[in-house]
């Protein structure tokens, strides 16, 4: 009898049984039998998916070796004690697929690490502490966590300060934008031609630009704080109040948060408060639109709340009237007072402020838009905000910059050090250059006129070798009509060979991109990036120039595919050319290399 | 650079200039060689101002005569703009200066800008008051000459302005440095001096080159008489940003000033200062009867002064001088007849139907009914402000009311052809109380401009959009010398005109008055702003037609959350009735474009924002104009002033108020540029803007970049557009500009040379014409060029 590691109530298709996890296998009996109808070796489990936190359902799913579709069970018991169950579960699976990752590829680094388990994978070469459990190869070393995160770092190109975990959902949000990257990936790394860490290598920039992109600071939105209530059968409306409402409530409306401070606790709860602030005129009149007044008959007085209202900011003068003086470019105010006003008065249509219902409302927006733009910039007094921007001199604003010279700046001047060797040296390289090219004029032009006399004659005698004419117009006929050739006919490859051929070609570019990588590692390595052992970069080579010795063997498959759907082969074999034709030149430059030092 | 156009010298303050502002300058040169007026439309954001000031200062320096240049513009925002403009060029004149001679010339050169007390008042106890009205009374009350004399003669007995006293002990036409004195710099010289910046300008003004102030310190001949009097006649004049005095809406100063509105709070209150009048009357017949004898004596003199030199006085801008008629010379006589004519215009403003009258027949009814002569009448204005100097008022902005009835009086018996008088009930056609208001109408723009152009030789008239060109000469009563249109030279297209007709669901969009509340139109409207918030970067400035419009429409907007979308991408900003909060909104506005945050600014075509302030750059990479700007045209006024003009000027109605809906249009989206690098799409968004006949009516700069395939365009199609647009021109230009669009100046000496050499050959062709009927040298030469 093995020993079982861990159990649990789960149910597969539907149907209840008893998930165990013992140390050859997972089993799963469905209840009442007696023999296990699912058994899964460990080394046949491939990768490990789980249901989100907070699911309603605690699911697993296990695929297998060559089975993606592999084994779903959900855990049965009450939630708490299925995630606990699922936690344990996860963990152990976690290591043996690692293990099993690492036997089946000697070179390949720790893949995609499965989606939601954070715990990264690796094969360890250090001893371990924990007991080790017995294993299907019992030549490899048992895994370390601790280690394992150390080597990992090592291998996977990583941003400082960043934990494997978000590194892989930011290469996971790189590829979900970036379909093309994506499907290379699906191609290259999902089906275990590359690792993961190789095919990063060289793309770091992309996570570099996400994890900025992410870490940019969000503003707040600019939307206005409109609860709006969902109805709820029965006539009755519903407003949900999370803390991130009652924040913005009290931010966008100071009274409401003095009203809270006053009442809450002393004359009201937290529940009633709410409550009867939603039922309160001052509520309507914080909605400020116009289909509040329709709302006017289920608005009910309120004591506590109408002490809080204040009237209306619909005249034509602002509530509070502001003293702060604006810019002069931009003072409407002084305009208005420049002369005395004089003439009739302006008709219905351009009289300002007549509809009084939508005034509190345009008044909202500016001091919604103002509030936002303080919280953004920080709340400066305008005239120190002046002060201090020293873009809005008054010539600025009138400045038109294309009427500038360019080149009429007096520019930066080039700190170097020692200028003047600088300039002796080119000095003495120009005088250099001068005597070789001192020509004597009159002598030239005298060349250049022998060289044009009696050239009417000379045209007469000339004659043009008729085979060679006629060779190069049939060169050009030729090209021409080649020309004509390839736009008259229309592209009638069938899309599955065409899908093929794209495959193939971009698969190849990517391991000629490793290779080529792995023998020129760049030169301004980021420093963010762990540099590749010269050993690990012999071993991506000789992976690598193994895949693209392929290539050639690819293409003439999909050549013989092409004759098969009665295209004209050559067309293929000219498309995918270039494809071998860099192939060659990789193979050629590993064969001239010099011998690889020996590997371990 | 300096370049010379013929044989003037011109400083130019940049290295480069545009050859559109060449030609202008040219032009403008030729207007002013020949003291003549001249009609110039220039492309918005090609640099007017600067090139008008460029060569009007090289002008006035280089010839002896000094011509002293009176600077017109609208609004405050402009003039000080100007300001700074002129400030830069004098500073780059002195920079440039080849001698020490001419450098002191150019350091002596002074320019100043005007503007209201309530804008130049330093004086703490003054400044504070909110209206200009009452600002200017308090003033008076602290300035007065009676009011000085009494204060110097025992000090302390009455308050004076210590800022004002300053100002008197400096040595007259050395009040201020020379040099250019923006509004602001004036406002600190006077603080740091303790001195007052309103007079100092005031008193300043005989000495100065350039003065730079409003259109109405011009043309209203109640402000034109007391500031631009002295101005002598050959001083050249431009109107800039003129655009709006071919208008027949009251932003048109030249009708504004000549128009007034009586209500019936206002006639209550010109009533009760009739009261405190009389009452100040007696109290001082008991105290100090003197006064108003010495007055009485004055005026008596004044009389027969007057009718001797009647002509000369009656000249100076269409202003009544002092002659006051005999009737009303004792001031009680002249307070009975206020009262009396009060009490008459308060009768009738009890009528409840429509009236529209002449002046002639209001006076002859005025006649039957009170006996009220037109004589009296005619200087009732002039008689008060004389009664209330004798009485020493205070508070003048109690006795606003009274002022007005007063003028009113006065231009009523002025002016016979060319005003109306309509009488309106009710606000609107649907009101039901009344609430009547009495108009008197200026009919004819000319009537007030029309001193402008007797006085002065050379009066300029230029803006960005002043389309046709030919309507203003016509309306205006004037011969240009030069009128022209300057079209805009791109080397690529700096700007994208479109025009949207119908949303992506085909829904034709127009703000015509029978759809324009359609729920179908308000959202397609909405979703072309929602769609323009997620593409264009930084600023968006939206139009609409009228306040009216925008309010209800905003409103609706927001009820069908189209402006929630609008939030999740830029904050908004809306134009408001108080100037003061929508100057703190753009303020805002721009803060939050130059942020990055981007916003969206909603305002009203002929409103506050439109006039005056620029979108440039980030301010505005998008403008949208929602609907044709027509004007109100149930407006009772509007009629009248359309059959005038029609009865007047054969001009008809449907093409004048399309012109006038074009060009305010034109207006609007004209303000997102600056200069050629900066960048903007110009949305016009009603269907009407398709109509060929509509778009010809748009200044010939923008019309010429709007292509077939863009003046009909649904939102979808308009949206694809704009981003291929945006990705072209947000790549760096690799054309180098210079030469075509922009000039070095080799580039003016050679298309100098090549016009000199066109002249030479027609004088040319004058001579060996041989009448052969053959191809003459210049078109062979025409020929070989476009090889």
């Amino acid at each position: 009898m093995p020993t079982t590691v861990c159990t649990a109530k789960a149910s597969c298709k539907k149907l209840p049984g008893l998930l165990e996890l013992t140390d050859t296998h997972l089993q799963w009996t469905q209840d009442g039998k007696k023999a296990p109808s699912i058994r899964v070796a460990y080394a046949e489990a491939s990768s490990l998916f789980c249901s989100k936190e907070g699911a309603a359902q605690v699911k697993l799913k296990l695929s297998l070796v060559g089975d993606d579709t592999g084994h779903n069970f959900t855990f049965t018991s009450p939630p708490a004690v299925a995630i606990a169950e699922r936690e344990k579960f996860k963990q152990e699976l976690t290591t043996i697929i690692s293990r099993n990752r690492s036997a089946s590829d000697p070179f390949s680094r720790p893949v995609i690490p499965p989606i939601n388990a954070s715990i990264p994978l690796s094969t360890a070469q250090t001893p371990t502490t924990q007991t080790p459990r017995p294993l299907p190869t019992p030549s490899r070393q048992p895994p370390s966590r601790a280690v394992s995160v150390a080597s990992d770092r090592r291998a996977t190109p990583v941003i400082v300060g960043n934990d494997p975990a978000s590194e892989f959902r930011l290469r996971k949000k790189v590829l979900l934008a970036n379909p093309e990257l994506g499907q290379l990936h699906r191609d290259l790394v999902v089906s275990g031609h590359i690792t993961e860490a190789e095919f990063w290598d060289g793309r770091e920039h992309l996570i570099l630009a996400q994890a900025a992109a992410e870490g940019q600071k969000k503003g707040k939105s600019g939307q206005l704080v409109d609860p709006r209530p969902e109805a709820v059968e029965g006539g009755e409306i519903k407003i949900r109040i999370t803390p991130q409402l009652v924040h913005d409530i009290f931010d966008e409306y100071p009274i409401v948060q003095k009203a809270y401070s006053e009442n809450v606790t002393s004359k009201l709860t937290e529940e009633q408060f709410w409550k009867r602030y939603f039922q309160s005129k001052l509520f309507n009149a914080h909605r400020a639109s116009i289909r509040s007044s329709a709302a006017q008959h289920v608005v009910k007085d309120d004591p506590i709340f109408d002490k809080y209202l204040e009237r209306d900011d619909d005249e034509l003068e602002p509530r509070r009237p502001r003293e702060e003086h604006v810019e002069v470019f931009v003072d409407l105010a002084a305009t208005l007072e420049d002369h005395e006003e004089t003439g009739n008065e302006k008709d219905v249509t351009m009289r300002a402020g007549r509809q009084k219902a939508a005034l509190p409302l345009i008044r909202k927006f500016n001091e919604h838009s103002e509030r936002l733009l303080n919280s953004a910039l920080g709340e400066i007094p305008p005239a120190k905000r002046r002060r201090l921007d020293p873009g809005e001199d008054i010539y600025s604003q009138i400045d038109i910059d294309d009427l500038h010279d360019p080149e009429a700046t007096n520019g930066i001047i080039l700190e170097m050090q020692d200028r003047q060797r600088y300039f002796e040296a080119r000095m003495s390289e120009a005088n250099q250059d001068g005597s070789l090219q001192k020509l004597d004029p009159a002598f030239v032009l005298a060349k250049a006129r022998a060289s044009v006399d009696q050239w009417d004659v000379k045209l007469t005698q000339l004659k043009i070798e008729r085979k060679q004419g006629d060779a190069a117009l049939l060169a050009m006929t030729q090209n021409v009509a080649n020309r004509l050739d390839v736009r008259s006919k229309k592209n009638d490859i069938p899309d599955g060979l065409f899908r093929q051929m794209t495959s193939c070609q971009t698969a190849a570019n990517e391991f000629l991109r490793q290779f080529w990588l792995a023998t020129y590692p760049p030169a301004g390595e980021l420093q963010t990036v762990a540099v590749a052992t010269p050993q690990q970069r012999a071993a991506k080579q000789a992976k690598m120039i193994g895949y693209i010795s392929k290539t050639p063997e690819r293409v003439n498959a999909l050549v013989q595919v092409a004759k098969q759907y009665g295209i004209d082969a050559n067309r293929v074999e000219i498309a995918l050319k270039p494809v071998v034709q860099a192939s060659e030149h990789a193979l050629t430059f590993w064969r001239n290399r010099k011998p690889p030092k020996p590997q371990q | 650079m300096k370049f010379f156009i013929d044989n003037l010298p011109i400083i130019f303050p940049y290295d480069r200039i545009y050859p559109e502002q060449y030609a202008y300058m040219c032009d403008l040169k030729r207007t002013l060689d020949a003291t003549g007026h001249c009609v110039l439309e220039m492309p918005s954001g090609t640099g007017k101002t600067v090139s008008l000031l460029s060569l009007i200062v090289s002008y006035q320096q280089f010839f002896p005569t000094k011509r002293k240049l009176i600077y017109c513009s609208r609004t405050v925002p402009e003039i000080e703009k100007a300001l700074a403009e002129l400030k830069r060029l004098m500073e780059y004149r002195t920079k440039s200066a080849e001698t020490e001679e001419q450098k002191t010339k150019e350091t002596n050169f002074m320019g100043l800008g005007l503007t209201s007390r309530k804008n130049l008042c330093i004086n703490p106890q003054v400044a504070k008051e909110k209206k200009g009205k009452v600002v200017d009374a308090r003033c008076r009350d602290l300035t007065n000459s009676s009011v000085c004399q009494k204060g110097r003669e025992n000090p302390g007995s009455v308050e004076l302005c210590d800022w004002h006293e300053n100002l008197g002990k400096l040595e007259p036409g050395h009040l201020i440095p020379g040099g250019i004195w923006t509004l602001a710099d004036v406002l600190q010289y006077g603080r740091d001096k303790g001195i007052c910046p309103y007079f100092a300008v005031r008193r300043m003004m005989p000495f100065i080159d350039v003065i730079i102030y409003s259109f109405h310190y011009l043309l209203d001949p109640k402000v034109a008489e007391q500031v631009s009097k002295e101005m002598s006649k050959d001083a050249i004049v431009v109107f800039d940003e003129a655009h709006n005095i071919g208008s027949l809406l009251p932003d048109n100063v030249c009708i504004e000033s000549l128009s007034i509105d009586l209500t019936r709070p206002m006639l209550e209150a010109a009533g009760r200062s009739v009261t405190k009048l009389s009452d100040k009357i007696e109290e001082v017949k008991t105290t100090d009867v003197a006064k108003l004898q010495d007055e009485y004596a004055r005026l008596v003199e004044g009389l027969q002064e007057s009718i001797s030199d009647e002509n000369d006085t009656d000249a100076v801008m269409g202003n009544p001088g002092m002659n006051i008629d005999s009737s009303t010379m004792k001031a009680e006589h002249f307070v009975a007849f206020l009262k009396r004519f009060v009490e008459y215009i308060k009768t009738r403003m009890r009528v409840l139907h429509v009236v529209a009258e002449t002046p002639l027949s209001f006076l002859q009814h005025l006649k039957d009914i009170t006996y009220i002569e037109r004589r009296p009448l005619r200087f009732c204005a002039e008689r008060l402000q004389s009664l209330i100097r004798t009485l020493e008022l205070n508070r003048l902005d109690e006795f606003a009311s009274l002022q007005k009835v007063a003028s009113f009086a006065t231009l009523v018996a002025t002016y016979e052809k060319g005003f109306l008088l309509i009488l309106e009930p009710f606000e609107t056609d649907n009101a039901t109380v009344p609430n009547p208001v009495f108009h008197f109408t200026c009919l004819d723009p000319s009537l007030a401009i029309k001193p402008v152009f007797e006085r002065f030789s050379s009066v300029v008239i230029t803006s960005g959009t002043i389309s046709p060109l030919d309507m203003y000469p016509k309306m205006l009563q004037f011969t240009p010398v030069v009128q022209e249109t300057y079209p805009m030279t791109l080397t690529r297209n700096a700007f994208l005109p479109l025009v949207i007709t119908r949303g992506s669901d085909q829904v034709a969009i127009s703000s015509r008055f029978e759809v324009r509340n359609d729920p179908a139109v308000v959202r397609n409207f909405g979703s072309i702003l929602i769609e323009y918030s997620k593409i264009v970067p930084d600023g968006i400035v939206a139009f609409f037609p009228s306040y009216l419009y925008m309010e209800s429409i905003v409103a609706a907007w927001n009820d069908m959350g189209i402006l929630n979308e609008v939030w999740k991408h830029k904050l908004i900003f809306v134009e408001t009735p108080d100037a003061n909060e929508t100057s703190i909104a753009l303020e805002n506005y721009r803060r939050a474009c130059d942020n990055g945050r981007g916003a969206v600014l909603l305002s009203v075509a002929r409103g506050k924002v439109s006039e005056g302030i620029d979108f440039d750059h980030n301010y505005g990479r998008a403008v949208i104009m929602f609907g044709v700007p027509y004007q109100y045209t149930e407006s009772r006024i509007l009629k009248a002033r359309l059959e005038y003009l029609r009865d007047a000027y054969r001009i008809r109605e449907s093409e004048f108020l399309g012109f006038d809906a074009m060009r305010n249009a034109a207006q609007c989206v004209g303000r997102v540029l600056r200069g050629k690098t900066d960048w903007g799409l110009m949305i016009f968004a009603d269907k009407r803007f398709a109509r060929a006949d509509k778009r010809a009516k748009l200044p010939r700069w923008i019309n010429q970049y709007i292509t077939e395939t863009a003046s009909n365009l649904s939102t979808d199609m308009a949206i694809t557009l704009s981003k291929l647009f945006m990705r072209t021109i947000s790549q760096n230009p690799n054309e180098n500009q210079t030469g075509v669009s922009l000039w070095t100046l080799e580039d003016i000496e050679k298309a100098q040379a090549k016009q000199k050499e066109l002249a030479l050959d027609a004088e040319k062709d004058h001579d060996d014409d041989y009448g052969d009927g053959g191809l003459s040298d210049a078109a062979l030469m025409d020929f070989d060029l476009d090889v």
